[in-house]
């Protein structure tokens, strides 16, 4: 018999047969579609870290995945709160298992710590990636080096970090700027009277301010007033209009008379909220996560938000004017609520964080991340809430994998991230847990930790604008096509919670052996069509005829 | 589930082998209509170390020739003919058509000529289409497809092992290029080659990037595809798994199973798991263990002395430049699945051990001629490299509209000669009758060889032919 799915089922009819597997898992609908498996070594990775801290660090808990030092390897940056946060180089070979060596990223003690969240960004269009560290007091933009090194630019780029308790984190380049324009999202102002109900702080925009030298500089924050404990900030072309707006998900817990927020954010003008004259529809969740992709390619995203209890799949409403964001509730529909923990005994409700829309086992369907894990002991909601992994069906639905792919872990999850650590075109996992060791899952697909074995074919694509502004090209969008399927994925800075990356955009292909890529950049603009193989990395740099192909050591 | 798939799992749950490799539905009257019967567990086959292909041959043999039925899942009613699993659009009422497809009842009712597993007539000629959401398209209009002849598959065996053995020359060469350029710190360039056979150039980067743009006849990907007219398919199950689907409506599970569409019955036309690995395996086998084309014996002396003349003209006017008369070979174990294949075209990490077909075993490999260095020679008479054969001056064979598979639509791999005398007619369309007509239909690269021919005596032409004429396949 081959080692396909036939053999799963195989297995599954023999375990269930047996009673082997846990009552949960016999009892809801199996995912068709190949399940990776997943193996835990951040230990034997030499990726020792600890998210933790008191109660402003219940929150947070993020990891940058970015390559800090020019090997095209994705590299960690982790938030540690109370402790030092920490920058672990990527060493893994390729193909075997992971390895990460910690280095000294040039921050000061004092710098590394009180962090809870950290982005990958190229903020001063040299190419070489920065970071922006969210903190508990002033929020740091550090300026990459190419070593993995960074120096603070916060003086430099006349950056006031604030003092506030910053958890969420988007950028965009804004039509016509030729720097990026940042969003801070804050949580609670503790500082205020009666804190901490009631008392969200407001959010911040900074947009780029040019001088006669042509140096740039962040001067000014624009206050994106009321705030409602923001957890999740993504700019995002919801309208396909070219110019982004800003999606807020926020923390019921704590605000009054809040809500989800949508911000229009056009250029050189104030930002102003949609509201419920503008179509923007009143929902009340415990924002912690937003996951954003196109699922049915109709060119208007749809969002995970990530809660306690049910998380929302928002699509734009079919039956509205697509000119107001009027949004329809899908999760139920297609099986992604994940509103409780499908293992163990404890039926009370999850709590959600980091989320992230990825293909784990390339076959050219979305699945979905989600980390989990209890507040710190809120009694309504389970204690033991291991993550999920949602794996997209040919039906459009999603079923659930967590346990059996092995990322079920009795740990409370907060920041995570997906991505080929080892380059060998299957997408690995961190997540950064609270108050216990960070977990790093090798994927090794269709066979065990001594044998990986492939899924599905993959691409992984990374794209640049080389010689101009937004060399990373931040807004554009990697569309993938193979027979009459395609797949879209916007590139972006913001979502997840307090964790992002910049790194290969992956695409898994199923059975394609080829596939055309095109590239809507930042500014509208279509590349033609690049014709590349399956299971390889490509670089496509705008205005060439070819894409470069990139192999690992 | 069928028979077979529960007797696999239940033999799974109870941790048991399969007693035997072969299975048969034992339901069957002897009267059934249904064409596939036995099924092969290439894994219990693998393990028993029992030599494969005496076991495979057989049913091979059996499958290629069947009359496939509906039900055997023969038609695909909610699925077009494309490679990657596609549903139509709209059904079409017509279980079988020459277009769009299905378009054959067997294999073998295309390759036919001389023999079983060879090639066929305008008549059997089919319709290549990349336009994978106008599969139901009901025109022959080229715009929409190129039109094929059919080629023969004697001796395909050992194309494939060539193609492998080139394919790992290429990317080991690009391995060392990419280490080199790492450690001197600048770009490096090098000129790829392998059994003689030039591919361009690569360039790489110190950063470990590649410049693919100086390549020349091969795939960025360096692998080397030698079947179908194009060139562009890796190996016999490949192209098995696509041809089962496209001209028969049956579902090789290994791609069109639940793995990789959710579902066992993808054509929706009531039969599920259509085809197995083990059947697959047992198409390839036979594919793969066909003797190769050889020389005709027993000429007339007035034959066999033009054959000689001509063979030596070909090598001087320059088409054994591509048509190169033989090519190396290191090894003749031919593992199923293949190295090169990728996900949807059954991997050898889809299984334990894959099958070691070993072709030294069968008397006419040992036939074949070898090297200084023991190296069997393959008398293929080509370079398994493409090449642009057609321009303005001579447009015959650029006369497809439509790229196929990246690959322009004038430029088609180097035609292996061995049994040409055996496989009128001739070009990819197979509306060339006459050899004469084949030759002075090169445009392109193949240009000067054309014109050199051209400008040869009558007689001198005429030996030529003579030579390629006793290029065979043994009847």
């Amino acid at each position: 018999m081959t080692r396909t799915v036939s053999s799963v089922s195989a297995l599954l009819a023999c375990t269930l047969a047996a009673s082997v597997l846990p009552a949960t898992a016999s009892e809801r609908e199996m995912s068709l579609a190949p399940v990776p498996g997943f193996v835990e070594e951040a230990q034997a990775a030499g990726l020792a870290h600890v998210y933790d801290g008191a109660w402003e660090y219940f929150v947070g808990g993020g990891v940058a995945i970015f390559d800090c030092d020019g090997d095209r390897r994705p590299d960690l940056f982790l938030a540690g709160g109370k402790n030092p946060s920490q920058l672990f180089k990527n060493v893994s070979p390729t193909g075997g298992e992971l390895a990460f060596s910690g280095v000294e990223s040039g921050l000061a003690q004092k710098q590394s710590e009180k962090v809870l969240g950290a982005y990958p960004i190229d903020f001063d269009n040299d190419d070489i990636l920065d970071l922006v560290l969210l903190r508990l007091g002033e929020n740091l933009l550090l300026k990459g080096q190419g070593d993995c090194t960074f120096e603070v630019a916060n003086r430099a780029l006349a950056f006031d970090g604030g003092r506030a308790w910053t958890t969420a984190f988007s950028a965009t380049y804004e039509p016509g700027s030729e720097y990026p324009t940042l969003a801070f999202g804050n949580y609670v102002d503790r500082s205020q009277p009666g804190a901490p109900w009631g008392t969200c702080h407001d959010n911040s925009l900074f947009r780029p301010e040019k001088s006669e030298g042509g140096t740039v500089a962040y001067p000014e924050p624009i206050r994106l007033s009321p705030g409602y404990c923001a957890l999740s900030i993504l700019f995002t072309d919801w309208n396909r209009s070219g110019e982004p707006s800003l999606r807020v998900s926020n923390d019921r817990h704590y605000y009054r008379g809040g809500q989800e927020q949508l911000w229009a954010v056009p250029p050189n003008r104030p930002p102003r909220p949609y509201r419920k004259t503008d179509g923007w529809q009143h929902l009340k969740i415990w924002g912690m996560g937003i996951a954003s992709v196109d699922l049915d390619v109709d060119g208007f995203p749809e969002y995970a938000l990530t809660s306690m209890g049910d998380t929302k799949l928002q699509k734009l409403d079919v039956e509205s004017d697509e000119t107001v964001p009027v949004y329809q509730d899908i999760a139920f529909d297609l099986g992604l609520t994940a509103h409780r923990p499908y293992a163990g005994e404890d039926l009370k409700p999850s709590t959600g964080w980091h989320s992230e829309f990825q293909d784990v086992n390339n076959d050219g369907l979305w699945d979905l991340f989600i980390a989990k894990g209890n507040v710190e002991a809120m009694p309504d909601f389970a204690a033991f809430d291991p993550d999920n992994l949602l794996i997209g069906q040919w039906d459009g639905g999603f079923r659930e994998a967590g346990d059996l792919s092995g990322i079920g872990l009795d740990r409370r999850g907060r920041g995570a991230g997906l991505a080929d650590f080892n380059s060998d075109g299957l997408l690995d996992l961190v997540v950064v847990n609270r108050a216990a060791p960070v977990s790093l899952f090798r994927n090794v697909g269709q066979g065990n930790a001594a044998a990986p074995q492939p899924l599905g074919n993959w691409l992984a694509v990374d794209i640049r604008q080389p010689g101009s502004a937004n060399s990373r090209a931040i807004g554009a969008k990697i569309s993938v096509k193979t027979g009459n399927h395609t797949i879209v994925k916007d590139i972006q800075i913001g979502a997840g919670h307090a964790s992002g990356q910049l790194t290969f955009a992956h695409f898994g292909l199923g059975v394609a052996e080829r596939a055309n890529v095109r590239i809507k950049w930042p500014d509208g603009d279509w590349s033609h069509a690049y014709r590349v193989f399956a299971n390889s990395h490509v670089i496509i740099e705008r205005g060439s005829e070819k894409a470069r192909l990139w192999y690992p050591e | 589930m069928t028979d077979f798939s529960r007797l696999g799992v239940l033999m799974t749950c109870a941790g048991l082998a399969f007693p035997t490799p072969l299975s048969a539905d034992p339901d069957l009257p002897p009267w059934s209509e249904r064409a596939i019967q036995e099924d092969i567990d290439i894994e219990a086959l693998a393990a028993s170390g029992q030599d494969p292909i005496p076991v495979l041959q057989p049913l091979g043999e059996h499958l290629f020739s069947a009359k496939f039925t509906s039900l055997d899942g023969a038609g695909r009613p909610d699925a077009t003919g494309a490679i990657v699993p596609t549903k139509v659009r709209r059904k079409s009422h017509l279980t079988f058509q020459r277009l769009a497809g299905p378009d054959a009842n067997a294999c073998a009712s295309c390759h036919n000529e001389p023999v079983v597993g060879g090639a066929g007539s305008f008549t059997a000629n089919v319709f290549v289409s990349e336009g994978f959401e106008s599969a139901d398209f009901d025109t022959i209009d080229p715009q929409f497809s190129n039109e094929r002849n059919t080629n023969a598959l004697q001796g395909a065996g050992l194309i494939e092992l060539l193609a492998r053995e080139m394919t790992t020359d290429l990317r080991t060469a690009r391995q060392s290029l990419l280490k080199k350029a790492r450690t001197s710190g600048q770009p490096e360039k090098t000129e790829l080659e392998t059994k003689g056979v030039t591919f361009g150039s690569l360039t790489a980067f110190p950063d470990g990037t590649l410049d693919v743009s100086g390549l020349d006849g091969v795939d960025d990907d360096l692998t080397i595809r030698p079947f179908s007219q194009k060139g562009v398919f890796a190996s016999l199950r490949q192209f098995t798994v696509n041809a089962m689907n496209a001209h028969h409506g049956i579902q090789p599970s290994e791609r069109f199973g639940p793995k990789w569409t959710g579902t066992r019955d993808f054509d929706a036309d009531g039969i599920a798991d259509e085809m197995s690995t083990g059947q697959i395996s047992a198409l390839v086998a036979w594919q793969a263990t066909l003797p190769a084309p050889t020389r005709m014996q027993d000429l007339p002396d007035v034959w066999e002395t033009a054959s000689a003349e001509g063979e030596q003209v070909f090598g001087t006017i320059g088409c054994s430049s591509c048509h190169i008369p033989s090519l190396p070979l290191d090894s003749l174990v031919f593992h199923d699945p293949g190295p090169f294949d990728t996900a949807g075209t059954l991997r050898p990490s889809d299984l334990d051990t894959p099958l070691a077909l070993d072709l030294a075993t069968l008397k006419w490999v040992q036939a074949l001629p070898k090297d200084a260095q023991g190296r069997v020679l393959v008398p293929l008479y080509g370079d398994l490299k493409r090449h642009e054969i057609a321009d303005t001056q001579n447009e015959t064979y650029g006369n497809e509209l439509l790229a196929q598979r990246f690959v322009a639509r004038d430029v088609f791999i180097t035609a292996e000669l061995w049994g040409i005398g055996s496989t009128a007619p001739y070009g990819h369309r197979g509306d060339l009758t006459t050899l004469n007509e084949a030759i002075l239909a090169h445009g392109g690269a193949a240009t000067e060889s054309r014109k050199a021919y051209s400008g040869l005596a009558e007689e001198e032409r005429q030996s030529v032919i003579a030579f390629l004429r006793s290029l065979e396949i043994a009847q």
